[in-house]
C-alpha cells in the first residue's frame, strides 16, 4: 500500500514529479488505453503485442472469491462455444431499461425487484453491464500498470458525445468498481479532434464523423488558439458496426435457408459476418460457408455491391443527425475545413464514400480511427492530472440532448437545451397547490420531444422537508446541474425559509449505491481486499489533495488575498490534518478534512474571484477603450 | 453615471461595456480567457471544494456567455438590467407586424402543396432573416441612444418602450425561423 507523502508546511510535495494517467476508449467491440510516452500519446498492448483488447468478458463459474472470468481474445475465441456466458457488445446495454435491449440480444436477462438494472444471467451468476464493463477496465488497468510500472493517478474515459446522462453514470460506475479514479468523462469525437488538433495545430471548424461498434456521433468542433469548443454534437447511442452485421446476418439466414438458428450458430454466422464487412473494405467480393444442422454446407458468393445495397439505408441514417448538427451549429457546408473519420466502422468505403459527397470534401484518415479517440484520450488525461500546467489546451464541451421536466399533462418543459455548452446550471422555480404541502415529486427526462412518453426517463424526484405554507405561498427554487462529465445533478431550497429540501433520486435505469457498495464488496477483486482499507485509502487520498491543493495556493497567494491570522488558522487545520491522515480512523479524516474546507471556503472564493479578475485584466481595458467606436460593429444575427 | 444598474452584471464580468452593439471577437476572446482561469478542467486533480467553486463559476460564465451570444438574449437581458420583464404580458406589439407574421406562417403550412417545396421555404426563410436583421439594427440604434451618456430624459421612457416591442418582435421571428428550420429537416429528411 502506498503511503501518503506530505512535505512541510509550505511546501508542495516534488513539483516535478510525473504523475501517471491514462486514456482509456470503452468501445462496444474493441477498447484501449493510452499513455503519454516523453511527449507522444501511444496505445498500450498486451504482453502478445496486441493492442485493440475485443470487448468480450466470459464468465466462467465461481469459486469462493467470487466469479471467474476472462476478458479479450481468449474470450471472443470461447463465444460460439459458450454464447450465454460471454458477453460481448456490453456498451449497448450500458444505462439501458429492459425493453431496450431485448432486440437483437441473445443473452438471457433478468430482473429484480430490489433494482432497476437489468442483469445477464451467466454460469457464474446474474452480472449487470455495469459489472461486465468494470471487467474489461480492470483488464486494461492491469495492463496499463505493467507497462508503466506504477498505480494510476487518474484516468480519462471516452464515452459516445451522444450518450445521456444514465448511459454516463452507468460508465462511471464501472470505473469505480473498477477501482480507477476517473478525472473526467469526455466524448470521443472531442478525444478524436484533439488527437488530430494538436498535430496539425490547424484554426478553423472540424466534423468528426464517428461510427464505432455500436453508436453513431456527429461533432461539429470550433479550434481556436488550443480552445476546443463544440459547436454542436448529434447521432445516434443505438447504431455502428453491429447493425451492418446484423443486417448481413439476416441476410444470410433467409438465403441458406435457416429459420430457428440456437446461440451457438447465430453467434458463428454473426461472427462470419463481421469478417465479411472487413474483407469487403478492401476486396471486391468474399465467400460465405455455413455448417447446417443437417451437416451439409451451405456456401454463397457476396459482392461488394450486394453488400452496400443492405447497408446503404443504415448509412444514409447517419445523414440526418449529421444535417441537424449543421443546423445547430449554424455553419454552414462551405465553412467546414475538414472531417476526421472515427471509429472501426468508418473503414467501410461506402461509408466514407456518403460522408465525403454530403460534405463535399475529403475524409481524413491519417490516424487509425481505431485509435485515434484513446490517443486524445490520453493527452488530455496528462494535461487533466497536472504534468502540463503550463499548457494552454482546453475543451469546451456541450450536453447533448435536451434536458426537461414534467408538467400538467405528460408535457416535457425543456430546462436545458440541446447543445448548450457545460458546464450549465439552470434554476427553475416551483410552488405548493395544497395547504400545508410538504413534499413534492419532479420527474427529470432527456430527450428534444414534447410528450413526456416520448422522451428518456432519467430521475424522479421526491422534494421533502418543505415547510407547510397555504397553497402557492412556498417558492422551491430547484437547480439542475450538468458537470464537465456531462453528469446531472440536483439542488433545491425553499426561498421563504431558506429551508434546504431533502432529494431522494430514484434513477429510471441505474444502479443505487447501495447495489454499487454490495458489487464492490462481492466482487472478485476485492474479495480479499477488505472494503474498510479501501475506504480508508481513498479518504487518504482526498486528504492528500487537500492538503497539496491548499498548500499550493497558500503559497501562490496566501500573502495576496489573506491576512496573517487566518493563514494561521489555515495552516493549524492543515498540520492537524496531515495527523489525523497518518492514522488509520476513516471517519475522523473525513470529518477533518470537511472542517478544512469550511476555514478555506472563503480563501477558494477570493482566489477564484481574484483569477477572474486577472483573465480579463488586459482585456477589459482595450474594451472599455473601444467603447465609442463599437456601435456599429459586432453584426449578428440569431 | 446616467445610468445606475448594477455593477456585477453577465457584461462586466465577460469584460465588455454595457451596450445593446458587441465586439463578438473581443466577447468571445474574453470568455476563453476566464475558462481558462476556471473551467473545471483546470481543478480536475483539486480538492471537492475547489470542484465544485469550479463548476459554479465555470456554469456562471457559459450562461452569460449564452446569454449575450443572442441579440434577442442580450436585448431582454438588457431590459431586466433597466426594469423590465418581459414575461410581465402587458406589453404592447405592432400590430402590422402580426399581420405580416400571420401572412408568413400561412405560407409556411402551405409549403408541403407547392410544386418545390424547398425553393418555397427558401424564400420564406430570406424574408424572415431580413426582417431580424432590421429588428436587430433598430434594437442596436434604440439602446444607443438610450445609453449615451448624456441621454434626454424626456426620450427616455418611450425609447424602452420602443426596445421592449422590437424584442417581442424578435422572440416571435425567432419562433418562425426555429420552425422554419424543423420544416427543413422534415423536407430533406
Amino acid at each position: 500500500m502506498a503511503l501518503l507523502q506530505i512535505s512541510e508546511p509550505g511546501q508542495t510535495t516534488a513539483p516535478h514529479q510525473h504523475k501517471l494517467a491514462v486514456g482509456i476508449d470503452l468501445g462496444t467491440t474493441n477498447s484501449l488505453v493510452a499513455s503519454l510516452k516523453s511527449g507522444l500519446a501511444e496505445t498500450i498492448a498486451d504482453e502478445n503485442g496486441q493492442h485493440l483488447l475485443p470487448s468480450v468478458v466470459q464468465f466462467s463459474g465461481k469459486n469462493e472469491t467470487g466469479y471467474q472470468t476472462r476478458v479479450g481474445h481468449q474470450a471472443q475465441n470461447n463465444a460460439a462455444a459458450d454464447p450465454l456466458n460471454t458477453i460481448s457488445s456490453v456498451k449497448r446495454y450500458m444505462g439501458r431499461g429492459l425493453d431496450d435491449i431485448k432486440k437483437h440480444s441473445i443473452y438471457e436477462f433478468v430482473t429484480e425487484d430490489t433494482s432497476v438494472v437489468p442483469r445477464i444471467r451467466t454460469i457464474a451468476g446474474d452480472v449487470s453491464a455495469v459489472e461486465v464493463s468494470a471487467e474489461i477496465l480492470k483488464t486494461l488497468k492491469q495492463r496499463a500498470i505493467e507497462a508503466l510500472g506504477d498505480e494510476l493517478t487518474g484516468v480519462v474515459i471516452t464515452v459516445p458525445a451522444y450518450f445521456d446522462d444514465a448511459q454516463r453514470q452507468a460508465t462511471k460506475d464501472a470505473a469505480r468498481l473498477a477501482g480507477l479514479n476517473v478525472l473526467r468523462l469526455i466524448n470521443e469525437p472531442t478525444a478524436a479532434a484533439v488527437a488530430y488538433g494538436l498535430d496539425s495545430g490547424s484554426e478553423g471548424i472540424h466534423v468528426i464523423y464517428d461510427l464505432g461498434g455500436g453508436t453513431f456521433d456527429i461533432s461539429i468542433l470550433k479550434l481556436t488558439k488550443g480552445v476546443f469548443e463544440v459547436l454542436s454534437t448529434a447521432g445516434d447511442s443505438a447504431l455502428g458496426g453491429d447493425d451492418l452485421d446484423h443486417v448481413l446476418t439476416d441476410w444470410i439466414l433467409v438465403e441458406a435457408g435457416i429459420s430457428d438458428p440456437d446461440a451457438s450458430l447465430l453467434r458463428t454466422i454473426l461472427d462470419m459476418a463481421r469478417k465479411a464487412k472487413e474483407v469487403l473494405s478492401h476486396k471486391e467480393s468474399t465467400t460465405l460457408t455455413i455448417t447446417l444442422a443437417n451437416g451439409e454446407n451451405w456456401q454463397a458468393e457476396l459482392s461488394l455491391a450486394q453488400f452496400e445495397q443492405l447497408i446503404r439505408p443504415l448509412v444514409r441514417k447517419t445523414l440526418t443527425p449529421c444535417r441537424r448538427a449543421l443546423r445547430d451549429a449554424d455553419i454552414e457546408i462551405d465553412d467546414i475545413q475538414d472531417i476526421v473519420m472515427v471509429g472501426g466502422s468508418t473503414r467501410v468505403p461506402l461509408v466514407r464514400q456518403m460522408v465525403a459527397e454530403f460534405f463535399a470534401a475529403e475524409p481524413l484518415v491519417s490516424i487509425d480511427p481505431d485509435k485515434v479517440v484513446a490517443i486524445g484520450a490520453a493527452r488530455q488525461a496528462d494535461v487533466l492530472v497536472g504534468n502540463k500546467s503550463d499548457n494552454d489546451m482546453l475543451l469546451l464541451d456541450v450536453t447533448p440532448l435536451s434536458l426537461g421536466l414534467e408538467t400538467m399533462g405528460g408535457l416535457a418543459e425543456k430546462v436545458i437545451h440541446r447543445n448548450t455548452t457545460i458546464p450549465v446550471a439552470r434554476a427553475q422555480e416551483f410552488t405548493t397547490f395544497k395547504d400545508g404541502q410538504t413534499a413534492m415529486a419532479i420527474h427529470v427526462v432527456q430527450g428534444e420531444r414534447e410528450l413526456i412518453s416520448d422522451c428518456r426517463s432519467l430521475a424522479r424526484f421526491e422534494l421533502r422537508g418543505i415547510p407547510p405554507m397555504v397553497a402557492g405561498a412556498a417558492r422551491i427554487r430547484v437547480t439542475f446541474q450538468i458537470d464537465a462529465d456531462g453528469l446531472l445533478s440536483v439542488s433545491a431550497r425553499e426561498e421563504t425559509s431558506g429551508v434546504e429540501s431533502n432529494i431522494q433520486v430514484k434513477p429510471s435505469y441505474g444502479l443505487t449505491d447501495g447495489e454499487i457498495e454490495t458489487m464492490l464488496k462481492d466482487s472478485f477483486s476485492h474479495a480479499q481486499d477488505d472494503i474498510d482499507v479501501r475506504k480508508l485509502r481513498e479518504e487518504q487520498v482526498e486528504a492528500k489533495r487537500v492538503v497539496e491543493a491548499l498548500l499550493a495556493a497558500l503559497s501562490e497567494d496566501g500573502d495576496n488575498l489573506l491576512a496573517a491570522e487566518e493563514q494561521a488558522v489555515i495552516h493549524q487545520e492543515i498540520n492537524e490534518l496531515i495527523e489525523i491522515a497518518k492514522g488509520s480512523d476513516q471517519r475522523a479524516i473525513k470529518l477533518k478534512i470537511e472542517q478544512v474546507d469550511k476555514v478555506s471556503a472563503e480563501f477558494a472564493q477570493r482566489r477564484m474571484d481574484a483569477s477572474i479578475n486577472l483573465a480579463l485584466a488586459g482585456q477589459s481595458v482595450n474594451a472599455l477603450n473601444h467603447k465609442k467606436t463599437q456601435n456599429n460593429k459586432g453584426s449578428d444575427n440569431d | 453615471m446616467p445610468h445606475s444598474i448594477k455593477t456585477d452584471n453577465y457584461f462586466s464580468l465577460l469584460g465588455i461595456p454595457v451596450s445593446f452593439a458587441i465586439d463578438k471577437q473581443v466577447l468571445i476572446s474574453n470568455y476563453h480567457e476566464l475558462q481558462r482561469s476556471v473551467h473545471p478542467d483546470k481543478f480536475a486533480n483539486a480538492s471537492d471544494q475547489q470542484r465544485r467553486l469550479s463548476v459554479q463559476k465555470a456554469a456562471q460564465i457559459n450562461d452569460a456567455l449564452q446569454t449575450l451570444k443572442s441579440p434577442t438574449q442580450r436585448s431582454i437581458y438588457l431590459l431586466s438590467l433597466f426594469g423590465i420583464e418581459l414575461g410581465d404580458n402587458n406589453h404592447s406589439i405592432d400590430p402590422v407586424f402580426l399581420m405580416e407574421q400571420m401572412e408568413l406562417r400561412e405560407s409556411l403550412s402551405q409549403v408541403n402543396d407547392k410544386a418545390d417545396p424547398l425553393t418555397e421555404l427558401d424564400a420564406i426563410m430570406a424574408k424572415v432573416k431580413l426582417l431580424i436583421k432590421r429588428t436587430i439594427n433598430t434594437l442596436a440604434e434604440v439602446f444607443a441612444a438610450f445609453l449615451q451618456d448624456q441621454p434626454v430624459q424626456q426620450k427616455q421612457d418611450a425609447l424602452l418602450k420602443k426596445a421592449t416591442s422590437e424584442t417581442l418582435k424578435m422572440q416571435f421571428l425567432n419562433r418562425l425561423q426555429e420552425e422554419c428550420l424543423d420544416k427543413e429537416e422534415d423536407l430533406t429528411a
